[in-house]
Parts: C-alpha cells; structure tokens; sequence
C-alpha cells in the first residue's frame, strides 16, 4: 500500500496523470512507461503523447526492447519510433509519434525527384475523432513515416502526429487505420514538468 | 456481399481453368446496357469491336468490355495444314453465328506469332509478310526487352494467342473451348481480367475485385476507378479510332501482295501492379504528373478522368523542357510523342486524322492473376494461386516498331534518338517504378478472311 501511494505521489509530481485533449481525466501513461515519456516532455518542454495500447507486439516504454529512433531536433520537435523486425517473414510492426512543439503548419521534406520540397504529410483522406482529438489521416508521408498511414492533429498551437507503417502482418491500410483509431483513443497527455 | 480471401483463394485454386475468381465478376458487377442488335456484317478487322460511350467527369469515355481473356497455344499433332485451317475457320464461323459481334455477344481477335510464320509457312511469310518502310523491317518483329523491364522479363514464343471479349464470361468460357479443344492446340496460358464498371458511380469493378482478393493497396484504390491505378485510360479521344491501327491506313507500312490489308500488330504483356506503392507513396498531384504530365497542377483533387484529347498533347520539346526544368516524365507525355499524329493525316481510304490523333488501339484489362490463371508450365512462367495486382496489356498498332517506339517513348528513349537519361524503373520515369513486367510477345493479327492459318493455302 505504502509504494501504491509513493509511486502516485511521484506520477502526480511528474505530471504523468493523462488528460485528453479536451481536458477530461483519462488513464495515466503506464507505469514503465511514463518515466521516459516524462523525460521526454521534459526535454522538449512540451506536453507528449503517451500511448496506453500499442499493436502486438509493440510496447511504447521509452529505452526498452522496441523502442527504434529517438529524436529531438533544436527546434524541439520530436521523433519517437517503436519497430519490431521479423526477420523470419513475420513482418515489421512500426509506430512513429512526432510532435512539433509550438509549429501549427505541417513541415516540408525534401522530394522524392529533383531538388524539390514537398509536404511531410500528404493526400489526406478523412478524420478520426476519439479522446477529444480530431485527427486528419495522411495517406503519403515521408522520410521515416513512408509508407505509413499517419494521424496529424493539433494541440495548443503545436502539431502532433502517430503513424504506422503499412506492412504485414498489419498489410492493409484499413488495419492500420483500425490500429491508430485504438492508439487515438489510447492517447494521455504528459505534461512537462514545472 | 463479403469475401473471405480464404473463400477467395480457395475459389480460385479450384477453378485454375474454369470461371475461378472472375466469376465474382458476375457476382460484384453488372453489365452495363449494350444493344442486342447484330451488326449489318462483320468488318474486315478482327481486332475492332464495337463499344458504346459514356460520359465521365464531363468526358466522353469508351465503355470497355466487363470480361476479357486472352488464350495463347502452340501447334502440336499438327499433319495437315490445310484441314486445321478449315476446322478452325469452321469454328469460328459457328462462333461468329452464335454472337453478336458487341460486348452484350462476344469479340474474338485470333493473332499469330513468328514462331508460327517460321515454323508452318516461312516461304509464305518471306513473301507476304507486310514491310514497315518507316522502321525498314517486317512489321512482326522479334519481341524484346525494354529499358525498364526486368533482366528476367520472359519473351514469349507461343504460336497463336487468342483475345475474348465480352460482358459475359460464360460467352468467353464457351467459345474458349469451342476453339482450344480442337486437338492440334496444346493451351500454354489462359489469362483472364476485368475493366470498368463505376462510370455510374459507386465503387468500379477492379475496386470491387481487387478488395474482394485482398490484394495489397486494394483498400486504397479509389471507388470509382476504371482500373486499379485510379485514372480512365478509356477517353475516346485518347483511343485511336476506327481503322488507324490497321497495317495500311498511315502509310507506315508495305502491304506487298495485301494479303494482310485490314491487319495489325498486338503486342501482349503482362505487367505487375506495385498498388501500394503507387498509394502510399505518390500523393495525388504526383500521381497526376506521373500518370501525365510534369507541371498539370490544375487537376481537381480526386479527379479520375483527366482530358487526354488532341488538344492536350505536348510536343517533344516540352516534354524535354519539362524534364530538364522537374528531372522527371510523365507517362502520357512521353509516350504521345510517339502515339499521337504529329500533324494533321489523311489515311489511305480518304479518312482525315487530326493532329493528336492516337494511333495504338488499346484492349488492356486488369487482372488478379499471378501473372496468368493457367500455365502449361508454371514454374517456368511463376505461377501463383495468391492473387496480383496486374494489367495483362494488350495493344493493336500498325507496326512492331510502331508498339516499340511507344513502349521505348515511355521509358524516355525518343525516336530522334534523344534520351531523357534517369535509371530504370526510376519514379521520376512515368509509371514505371510501380509496373514490372512479367512476360511479353508480339503477334500479327491477320484480316477475319484470313484469321485461320494464315498463309496455310498458299
């Protein structure tokens, strides 16, 4: 009883109580997770998205088994992959989260020919709306969100998305689509700390 | 109606032959009202079929066929020429009899290869065989490898290929073995596909099927697309009208004896579909200026059916212009340097062509084999029960150098001699980095009145 409450204590302090966008209390960032998804806010001085569900057999624990890039630009926008290689045929399970603190308008990236930019999110194709966040999907994305279907959506004046690339065992678009409609709904706020 | 992709694999495994999947065509799709009424006679040319036209995005469009198939065999048991030639035009006087030649009925274009023309009449051929004046070789030429095509690409040698075209795929299915059970055809493919459909809104065909076969990117074709890669490839204007495809009617060609007047040139291929690719990585404007042209930024957003008429033609050099400004081509651009007229023609019967005009008659189809539903040789040809993406690509020209300077235009190889020089298969050539063809051969396609054995009775 005494660490249940120590350990609430310490999750009240770091801020890693989650609320949805609109504001309402939701189920905090899990337990192993939220130290570096705390660190995370931290460092970019920002609120993150802390996933609560990830596609099999992904975790999102920040430093574990799955966690592939990890990423803070200088202008504190972030990038945060979880990548399970199946090296036997089983497939890639990846999820990116990106967050660009303080920028509204969605970056350039250089083009696939010439010297050219384009959108790093591109051909949008509707809405999702779960947890008080109404995400537009993004069907063409690029550099490490190529070839995934990805959710953009605003929070305060900043921009934040969550991808998942399009690959077996998730190999239709409308299974990746299902899988980020759950990690939409799955989604906490983590605050940074004061 | 919901498929399983098991109940869709084990249909098509059961019937390698039969219906198999293309029955769901029957299933998902309706034939679109075509008049019953039998032509007045049959023209002269095998590969013209009539087809009405409707109207999409405020463009006149072709309505193709719901069902095509196309049959290749070799000879084998084969003593007497002359008596094949008479049980094979028996047959397709008996099937001419039962159809109308329409979609509602059935259209067979039977197209005979080199293989053949050597084998069973070359004395005949060296003498009757029509003479490209542009190109300075036969019209059949042998069958190659384009720039983009893969190194294992197989080049086909089959004797005769036979194109069905219909709405009804038990018309196809009968007048199939009506003509393939005469006992000196040894069957080496059957290919089967679908076109149209969603010109009446509503999701198309090829949208219905590929998601039904669960094939990857199915989900992302666009509802109403007439073919798998979401733009009409059916515009009238963009076809090449009437009898402009056939050997004669530009002049390209030296009919010698005329033997083969009201002929022409097929070239068969079957090309993979990487949808997924040409989705999830190309956004719509790029699509556009693949599918196109570099620097058309004024398309709707989801706009399918983009004007392709005479007018929308760009001369060699600003598809050069536009290559050295974007470091990209697009598909119709490159290619209509070659497909469309460059100036105004009058053809040999008197027929005006405008400047523009597009010279290849296309007959292409999608599909959901891997790559054929039937090979006498599936290790050879990769045969595969899990269901594909694909186009088995068929096309009428008057020529074979006529198809290759097409099919080298589209891979930036000009016919002045000119190279828009990127790698193959490079994303900044047109399509190409999303296609791979798996097989090609090049046919001629003899008049009706000589369409059995060609030469056999001289």
């Amino acid at each position: 009883m005494r660490v249940t409450a120590a350990a609430g204590l310490v999750a009240l302090a770091l801020g890693v109580l989650a609320q949805g966008a609109a504001g309402a209390p939701k189920a905090a960032c899990p337990a192993t997770w939220a130290r570096g998804w705390q660190k995370l806010a931290d460092k970019v001085g920002a609120p993150v998205y802390c996933p609560t569900w990830m596609p099999n057999p992904l975790d999102a624990h920040i430093g574990g088994q799955y966690q592939d890039i990890y990423s803070i630009s200088k202008d504190r926008s972030y990038l945060v992959g979880f990548l399970e290689h199946g090296d036997l045929g089983s497939g890639d399970v990846h999820v990116n989260f990106r967050g660009y603190p303080g920028r509204s308008t969605i970056p350039t990236c250089p083009g696939p020919v010439g010297d050219t930019k384009v959108p790093c999110f591109a051909d949008p194709v509707g809405h999702m709306t779960a947890n008080g966040i109404r995400a537009t999907v993004y069907q063409v994305n690029q550099g490490a969100d190529q070839w995934h279907v990805l959710l953009l959506w605003h929070y305060r004046g900043s921009l934040y998305t969550v991808s998942q690339h399009v690959i077996v065992p998730y190999d239709s678009a409308t299974r990746v689509k299902q899988n980020l409609q759950r990690l939409l709904k799955s989604l906490v706020l983590v605050q940074p700390a004061r | 109606m919901r498929l399983t992709r098991r109940t869709f694999l084990g249909g098509a495994a059961a019937a390698a032959v039969g219906g198999g999947i293309y029955e769901l065509v029957d299933r998902l799709g309706s034939a679109p009202a075509r008049p019953l009424a039998e032509p007045a006679g049959m023209p002269a040319e095998q590969h013209l079929l009539d087809l009405a036209t409707t109207h999409s995005e405020g463009v006149e469009v072709v309505v193709p066929p719901l069902h095509s198939a196309v049959v290749t065999a070799n000879l084998d048991n084969l003593s007497d020429l002359h008596g094949a030639q008479r049980q094979l035009e028996d047959v397709l006087r008996r099937i001419d009899s039962t159809y109308a030649l329409t979609p509602a009925g059935l259209g067979v274009t039977v197209a005979w290869s080199q293989t053949y023309f050597d084998t069973y009449v070359s004395a005949q051929a060296k003498a009757h065989l029509p003479y490209d004046r542009r190109a300075q070789k036969s019209v059949l030429v042998p069958t190659r490898r384009f720039p983009s095509d893969p190194s294992n690409t197989i080049l086909e040698a089959n004797d005769v290929a036979v194109l069905l075209r219909s709405d009804r795929v038990e018309h196809i299915d009968a007048a199939r073995k009506d003509i393939f059970d005469l006992p000196f055809f040894t069957v080496t493919s059957i290919r089967r596909g679908f076109a149209g459909g969603g010109f009446g809104g509503g999701q198309s065909l090829p949208k219905k099927m590929a998601v039904a076969a669960g094939v990857p990117g199915a989900d992302l074709i666009p509802d109403g697309s007439e073919l798998f890669l979401g733009f009409t490839s059916t515009q009238k204007a963009a076809l090449g009208p009437g009898t402009i495809a056939n050997h004669e009617t530009l002049g390209y060609v030296d009919l010698r004896s005329g033997y083969f007047r009201n002929g022409t040139h097929m070239h068969l291929s079957h090309i993979s579909e990487d949808l997924e690719a040409w989705y999830l990585n190309f956004d719509f404007d790029e699509r556009v200026l693949t599918a196109f042209r570099p620097g058309m930024t004024n398309v709707r957003q989801g706009m399918q059916t983009v004007p392709q008429g005479p007018a929308a033609v760009s001369p060699e050099a600003e598809l050069v212009r536009q290559f050295h400004k974007t470091g990209r081509f697009g598909h119709s651009a490159s290619i209509q340097v070659t497909s469309r007229l460059l100036q105004d023609t009058v053809g040999e019967d008197g027929t005006h062509y405008p400047k523009g005009t597009a010279i290849p008659q296309r007959a292409d189809f999608n599909t959901l084999d891997n790559p054929f539903a039937f090979s006498a040789d599936p290790k050879h040809d990769g045969l595969s029960n899990e269901p594909a993406a694909g186009v088995h690509f068929v096309v009428f020209n008057p020529s074979g150098d006529d198809f290759e300077r097409n099919r080298l235009a589209m891979d930036g190889v000009l016919p002045d001699g000119k190279k828009l020089s990127v790698p193959p298969r490079n994303r900044a050539a047109g399509f190409n980095s999303v296609l791979t063809t798996t097989h090609r051969q090049n046919f001629l396609v003899p008049p009706r009145r000589h369409r059995s054995f060609p030469l056999a009775e001289l």
